[in-house]
């Protein structure tokens, strides 16, 4: 069973935002919700500028899950974090809990209101009948039952941003590695939050070599 | 006679007033059940190539379209 997955490729992304602007057009965003954003660290120093584009990361063990009081996440047999709109009551329990940001909350609520959480479904719909009216109207497409995989990924113009099958998607990207290693270019293998949504990999395998240094 | 009978009454009281502190029945369906991708859409924009309801031939094609994110695969 396939276990999807985003990697933004920070060596490549070019904050173009077509990512956040497909994403708001394919799935009819609400105003003031961006499940997607682009993010950019050293802005204007030559060399260390770097652009990331951020949505919910589908978490193996996602703390939004853990912290809602209503219980109305659920995971896929794909690994994809989704939820019920109709058992949600936007308390933001999952925006304050979210490393990324991910949940969000339409914005135009009379008196404030906050409205029901709004996140990233890997294009992958919600409860509601596959490719169904109801579903689209609440989560947007399911692209993931169409055959196809999330818009924000297929049509990122440097390739950026890679969405799908978590092993596929690695292979991808450790090949961009390999070959910007072999060209002397730097290499950008660190893959941002992938640590903090799939935990950090295994520490270094036990050796038979005793402990050194001195015990005090 | 009227000590059991204001004893009873007590009791049945207490229970009648102890029930609003149980747990009521949890709600059925809270977490809704959702139905596979593999199992297709219900609309006009499934792609050709993988057969709705076929586990192997929806993964076969979203790795497929995964090489698609590939320059080096593509361009092979």
């Amino acid at each position: 069973m396939a276990r999807m997955k985003f990697i933004c490729d920070a060596e490549r992304c070019i904050e173009c935002n077509g990512c956040v602007t497909a994403c708001k057009n394919e799935n009819e965003v609400p105003w003031g919700v961006n499940r997607r954003r682009v993010v950019t660290i050293n802005d204007g120093v030559i060399g260390a500028e770097k652009s990331i584009s951020v949505a919910c990361m589908h978490c193996a063990d996602a703390p939004c899950m853990a912290v809602c009081p209503v219980d109305c996440f659920y995971r896929t047999d794909e690994g994809v974090v989704l939820h019920n709109k109709d058992t949600c009551i936007g308390c933001a329990y999952c925006s304050y809990a979210c490393p990324f940001g991910a949940p969000q909350f339409p914005s135009q609520g009379t008196f404030g209101l906050r409205g029901k959480m709004d996140k990233c479904t890997f294009c992958s719909g919600g409860p509601e009948a596959n490719g169904s009216v109801a579903e689209f109207e609440k989560y947007g497409r399911n692209r993931l039952a169409e055959g196809k995989l999330p818009l924000c990924a297929e049509l990122c113009s440097t390739k950026a941003l890679i969405g799908g099958d978590g092993d596929v998607i690695a292979d991808v990207f450790r090949t961009r590695v390999v070959k910007r290693q072999a060209n002397g270019k730097n290499a950008g293998a660190d893959v941002f939050g992938w640590a903090t949504a799939y935990g950090k990999p295994s520490t270094a395998p036990a050796t038979d070599k005793p402990a050194t240094g001195n015990k005090s | 006679m009227k000590s059991l009978i204001r004893l009873v009454a007590l009791v049945c009281t207490s229970a009648l007033a102890l029930t609003a502190c149980g747990d009521g029945n949890p709600v059925a369906g809270s977490k809704r059940a959702d139905v596979a991708p593999y199992m297709g859409a219900d609309n006009g924009f499934v792609v050709k190539g993988w057969k709705p309801g076929d586990q192997q031939s929806w993964t076969e094609e979203i790795k497929k379209r995964n090489q698609n994110q590939s320059e080096y695969s593509r361009i092979k």
